[in-house]
C-alpha cells in the first residue's frame, strides 16, 4: 500500500512556517479539548459536540450582505474528473485550512487567509476505490495534536484510515501500517466477498476525543438492495497515536450479547448495514460517544429480519475508552421507513424546570427532535409508545407501537393528508387530489404497501429518505440553549414495494412501482410544483430549556417553477422556502447562517443560490449573498489575524465543487 | 499560477444582494434564451422514453429511486428541486454531467445514446411533452435545447 501513497509539499514559505510555529499553543500531552473559542474550527462540527457554534461576531447583521470573496479553491484537479457533490466542511487550526476534496478524496492544506495550497495528499486505491459504496470527496477529516505532534486523519473511499503529518501532508509511518489502517480487516467479521469489492466504507469525517478516533461504517443506498445479507456496520475506536484498534461495538449484537434476541429467527447472523454513515458525536469531558445508527438491510422491507432489530435506528451511548455500551434508545422499532438517524447528535447543557441537564438531542428525517439526558439515556420529556398502523405486506413483521416525544413538537411535516396538498388555485388542488388519490396517505409511521397498478401505487410519505433533517444536521447555541435546524417538508417519498427478479435481488420485496403504475417523479408534483402546500422548507429554532419551537421561517427563495408559473400569474405568493435537505447551519454570536438548497434566477440577479443570515433571536433575515451554486456542505467560520472568514462548499447540477471564502471588505466592520 | 486562476474565477457571479448587481459576464457555457428550442418543444419520443426508463431502472434507480425522488446520497431527478437546479441550462450540460459522473461506481459503462434515452425518460417524468422524433445524442444539438422549468 505504501507505493500507492503520493504526497506533495507545495509552496510552504518561511513566513507561513513561522506563523505555524508561533501560533502553536502550549499544550499538555493529552489531546486538548476541541473548541471554537479561539477562532479555530478544529473538528467537523467545530467541536466534537455537534454544535457548529462559533463565538465570532465580526460578521454581523449590519454587514453580512457586504461580504465579498477572499479566495476561491476549485477542487476539479484533485481527482481524475471534476466532482459535483462537494460535501466537506473544512477545519481550520492556526491559520491553516484542511479539507478533503476531489473525486478520489484527496486531502489539501490551504493558507486560510489566501487559499494558497500548501500540500496535497492523494491515495490511488485502484479497483478498491472504484468499488466504494461511498465514493467522492467525503464530508471531511479530523485534526489531532498533543501539543507537539499534529495529525490529520481521514478515511479513504476504499475504507482505509490514513494519518498524515498536518505540517507536511506526509503519512505517519508509525501509524497502522506505513500510515494506514485497513478498515476492512480487524472488524470482528469477514468482509465479503473480498477486500476489494466488499461493501463497506465511510464518507463521514472521523471524530477524535481523548486520543481515540471513532470510525463509522456506511453502505450503498438501501431501498432496493441486491440481497438481504450484507456486511455489518460495526463501529470502532482506534488509538490516535498507533492506529491500534481499541474496541468494536456490534451494532448488530452477536450471539450471547444484549439485543441479539430482538432479531427473530436468527436474523442477526446474516442481516447487515446498521452502521453509522453520518457523524459521530463525542463528549470529551464525560468520555462518552453518541452513535446515530442507521437502518438494517432493506430500507422499506424488514421481513427478512423480524423483530425490533436493535440497534437499528437507535441512539447508542458508549464509553469512549472501552466501547462498552452505556445506554441506548431505539428511536424506531423494526425500521421500515429509512428513518436512519441521519445527523450528528447535538450535546446541550440545558435547564429544564430549574434542573440542570446534560442533554443530547437527535434531529431526524421525520422532523422530530428526540432529547435525552446524555448520562442516563432517560428522555428529558416523556416519550410515549403510540400505536401505529399495521401494514399488509406479505412476510413483513410490524412493531405495534413507535416512540413519539411529548416535547418538543415536530419541526417538519412528517405525514400526508388531503389537507396538506397544494391549494394555490382550485385547479391545481384538483390535480393534486387526482395524483394523491392513487397513493396511500397517512401520518408518520404509515407503513409501505405492495405497489398496485390500480392503486395504491405506494404510500406517499414525508420524512422517509429525504425529509426533515439529513446529514448536514443542526447547530446549537450554548448561550440561548437553542438548536437551529433546517427542515425539508415537500420532498415526498413513495414507499411502494415490488417483487424483484432473482437477478436483481434475493429480497422478497424491494422499492419500486408495479408495471403500469406510472407514479414516476414528475407524478409527485403539479405542473412542476411541489404537491404540498408551502412552506417547502423551513429554518427552525428550538429552545431546549422549554422544549418549544422559538421561531420557524421559510428557508430558501421561492423556486423558479412557482414564481414563473403560468397558473399563478397575478397572484402574490409569500416566500415558500425550498424542498431540500442539504442545508447545513452555522450559529455565531448573533447569526444563524445557512444556504439555499436550490438555484433560482430572479429578474434582479443572475442564477445562483443565496447564503442567508438570520437574527438568531428572532429568525428575521438580516442579510444574504449570492453564490454561483447551492451550498453543498455545512458552512464554517474562523478568524485569522483579527479577520473573520466564512467558508462554504458549493456544487451541484453542472457546477463542480468549489470552496468559497467570504470576509468583510477592508475597513468594513 | 494559482493567482491567475483566481483572477479568472472571480468574475463568476458572486455578488452582494444588498448592492446593485454589477455587470459581469458569466464564463459558463449557458445558452441564452434565444436558443433554438426548449424542452417544451416535444424534443423526444414516447418510445425513446420507454427505452430510457428501462435503462434508468437498470443503472440509476438503485440510488436515485424508482420515483426519481432521490435519496440520502443522490439528488432528485424530477420535480421542483431538479428543475430549479437545471433551469436555464441546456440538455448538453445535463448530458455531460450524467455521462462523466454516472453511475458513480462504474463511470463510463453507459454510452452516449443510452444517456440520451435516460434524459428522454427524465423529460417525460418532469412533465415535458413528447413528440414524433427521438432526442439525438449530438452535442451541438443538445446545446441548442434549453431546460426551462416553466412553459415559455
Amino acid at each position: 500500500m505504501a507505493s500507492m501513497v503520493r504526497s506533495f509539499m507545495q509552496g510552504v514559505s518561511f513566513a507561513s512556517v513561522a506563523l505555524l510555529v508561533g501560533a502553536t499553543r502550549s499544550r499538555a500531552q493529552a489531546t486538548p479539548p476541541f473548541t471554537t473559542s479561539h477562532g479555530d474550527w478544529p473538528s467537523y462540527t467545530g467541536d466534537t459536540r455537534g454544535t457548529r457554534y462559533s463565538p465570532l461576531d465580526q460578521i454581523s447583521a449590519a454587514n453580512f450582505s457586504s461580504l465579498e470573496v477572499a479566495w476561491r479553491f476549485k477542487t476539479d484537479s484533485l481527482g481524475p474528473r471534476p466532482e459535483f457533490k462537494l460535501e466537506s466542511t473544512p477545519l481550520v487550526v492556526h491559520g491553516v485550512l484542511y479539507t478533503t476534496g476531489g473525486t478520489n478524496r484527496a486531502v489539501v492544506a490551504l493558507d486560510a487567509v489566501t487559499g494558497v495550497q500548501r500540500w496535497v495528499h492523494r491515495e490511488d486505491e485502484g479497483p478498491r476505490g472504484a468499488a466504494a459504496p461511498r465514493p467522492l470527496s467525503g464530508r471531511g477529516l479530523a485534526y489531532w495534536t498533543d501539543g507537539r505532534d499534529e495529525r490529520i486523519l481521514y478515511v479513504t473511499p476504499g475504507y482505509r484510515l490514513i494519518a498524515l503529518d498536518a505540517k507536511t501532508g506526509v503519512t505517519i509511518p508509525s501509524f497502522g501500517t506505513n500510515g494506514a489502517v485497513d478498515l476492512k480487516t480487524d472488524i470482528d467479521q469477514t468482509i465479503f466477498p473480498d477486500l476489494v469489492t466488499g461493501e463497506i466504507g465511510y464518507q463521514g469525517a472521523p471524530v477524535v476525543g481523548q486520543d481515540v478516533i471513532v470510525i463509522g461504517a456506511a453502505f450503498r443506498e438501501g431501498t432496493a438492495p441486491r440481497s438481504f445479507k450484507n456486511n455489518k456496520g460495526y463501529i470502532r475506536g482506534f488509538d490516535v497515536r498507533t492506529g491500534k484498534r481499541l474496541w468494536t461495538f456490534h451494532t448488530i449484537p452477536q450471539k450471547g450479547e444484549n439485543g441479539y434476541d430482538t432479531w427473530l429467527n436468527g436474523s442477526a447472523e446474516y442481516t447487515g448495514n446498521t452502521g453509522v454513515w453520518t457523524q459521530v458525536t463525542i463528549d470529551e469531558d464525560l468520555g462518552l460517544v453518541y452513535l446515530p445508527v442507521e437502518s438494517p438491510t432493506g430500507d422499506y422491507y424488514g421481513g427478512h429480519r423480524p423483530g425490533n432489530d436493535l440497534y437499528g435506528e437507535s441512539l447508542v451511548c458508549l464509553d469512549l475508552r472501552t466501547g462498552a455500551r452505556k445506554w441506548y434508545y431505539q428511536i424506531v422499532h423494526h425500521p421500515i421507513w429509512d428513518f436512519d438517524l441521519s445527523a450528528a447528535p447535538i450535546l446541550a447543557d440545558i435547564t429544564v424546570d430549574g434542573r440542570a441537564i446534560k442533554a443530547v438531542a437527535a434531529p431526524t428525517k421525520q422532523g422530530i427532535l428526540y432529547v435525552f439526558d446524555r448520562i442516563t439515556g432517560k428522555p428529558v420529556w416523556p416519550i410515549e409508545e403510540k400505536p401505529v398502523e399495521k401494514g399488509e405486506v406479505p412476510g413483513e413483521w410490524y412493531s405495534p407501537t413507535q416512540p413519539i416525544p411529548t416535547k418538543p413538537p415536530a419541526y417538519a411535516k412528517n405525514g400526508t393528508s388531503l389537507d396538506d396538498l397544494i391549494d394555490f388555485t382550485p385547479d391545481l388542488r384538483a390535480q393534486a387530489v387526482t395524483i394523491a388519490s392513487r397513493y396511500k396517505l397517512g401520518p408518520v409511521f404509515t407503513p409501505p404497501v405492495v405497489s398496485k397498478a390500480e392503486g395504491p401505487i405506494a404510500t406517499l410519505a414525508r420524512g422517509p429518505t429525504n425529509g426533515g433533517t439529513n446529514w448536514p444536521g443542526g447547530a446549537y447555541d450554548p448561550e440561548t440553549h437553542t438548536i437551529y435546524v433546517a427542515a425539508s417538508n415537500a420532498a415526498p417519498s413513495a414507499l411502494g414495494l415490488v417483487k424483484p427478479t432473482p437477478e436483481r435481488s434475493d429480497m422478497d420485496w424491494i422499492a419500486g412501482f408495479a408495471p403500469g403504475a406510472g407514479g414516476r417523479g414528475g407524478g409527485l408534483s403539479v405542473q412542476g410544483m411541489p404537491l404540498f402546500k408551502p412552506p417547502y422548507g423551513t429554518m427552525n429554532a428550538i429552545n431546549l430549556d422549554k422544549g418549544e419551537i422559538a421561531w420557524q421561517v421559510p428557508h430558501g427563495e421561492t423556486p423558479d417553477v412557482v414564481r414563473n408559473s403560468e397558473a399563478l400569474k397575478g397572484m402574490s405568493i409569500p416566500r415558500t422556502g425550498q424542498p431540500g435537505f442539504i442545508i447545513g447551519t452555522l450559529v455565531t454570536k448573533t447569526l444563524v447562517i445557512a444556504g439555499d438548497p436550490q438555484v433560482t434566477t430572479l429578474p434582479t440577479r443572475p442564477r445562483g443560490a443565496m447564503l442567508r443570515a438570520y437574527d438568531k433571536k428572532t429568525g428575521a433575515e438580516v442579510g444574504a449573498v449570492l453564490l454561483p451554486a447551492p451550498t453543498s456542505a455545512s458552512p464554517m467560520t474562523y478568524a485569522v489575524n483579527g479577520k473573520q472568514y466564512i467558508v462554504v462548499a458549493v456544487s451541484g447540477g453542472p457546477y463542480s465543487g468549489e470552496f468559497i471564502a467570504l470576509r468583510l471588505p477592508s475597513g468594513d466592520r | 499560477m494559482h493567482r491567475l486562476v483566481l483572477a479568472v474565477v472571480v468574475v463568476l457571479p458572486l455578488i452582494s444582494a444588498a448592492r446593485a448587481p454589477r455587470t459581469r459576464s458569466a464564463t459558463r457555457l449557458v445558452v441564452p434564451h434565444s436558443s433554438l428550442s426548449t424542452v417544451w418543444d416535444s424534443v423526444y419520443s414516447p418510445a425513446q422514453a420507454g427505452r430510457g426508463e428501462s435503462a434508468y431502472v437498470k443503472f440509476c434507480a438503485r440510488c436515485h429511486q424508482a420515483s426519481l425522488g432521490g435519496a440520502d446520497q443522490s439528488p432528485p431527478l424530477a420535480g421542483p428541486a431538479f428543475l430549479g437546479n437545471w433551469n436555464g441550462l441546456t440538455l448538453a450540460d445535463l448530458h455531460d454531467r450524467i455521462r462523466t459522473t454516472m453511475p458513480s461506481d462504474s463511470i463510463g459503462i453507459v454510452d452516449r445514446q443510452v444517456v440520451t434515452d435516460v434524459i428522454a425518460y427524465m423529460l417525460k417524468a418532469n412533465g415535458f411533452p413528447a413528440g414524433a422524433t427521438d432526442l439525438v445524442s449530438d452535442g451541438d444539438r443538445l446545446k441548442a435545447i434549453a431546460i426551462q422549468s416553466s412553459r415559455p
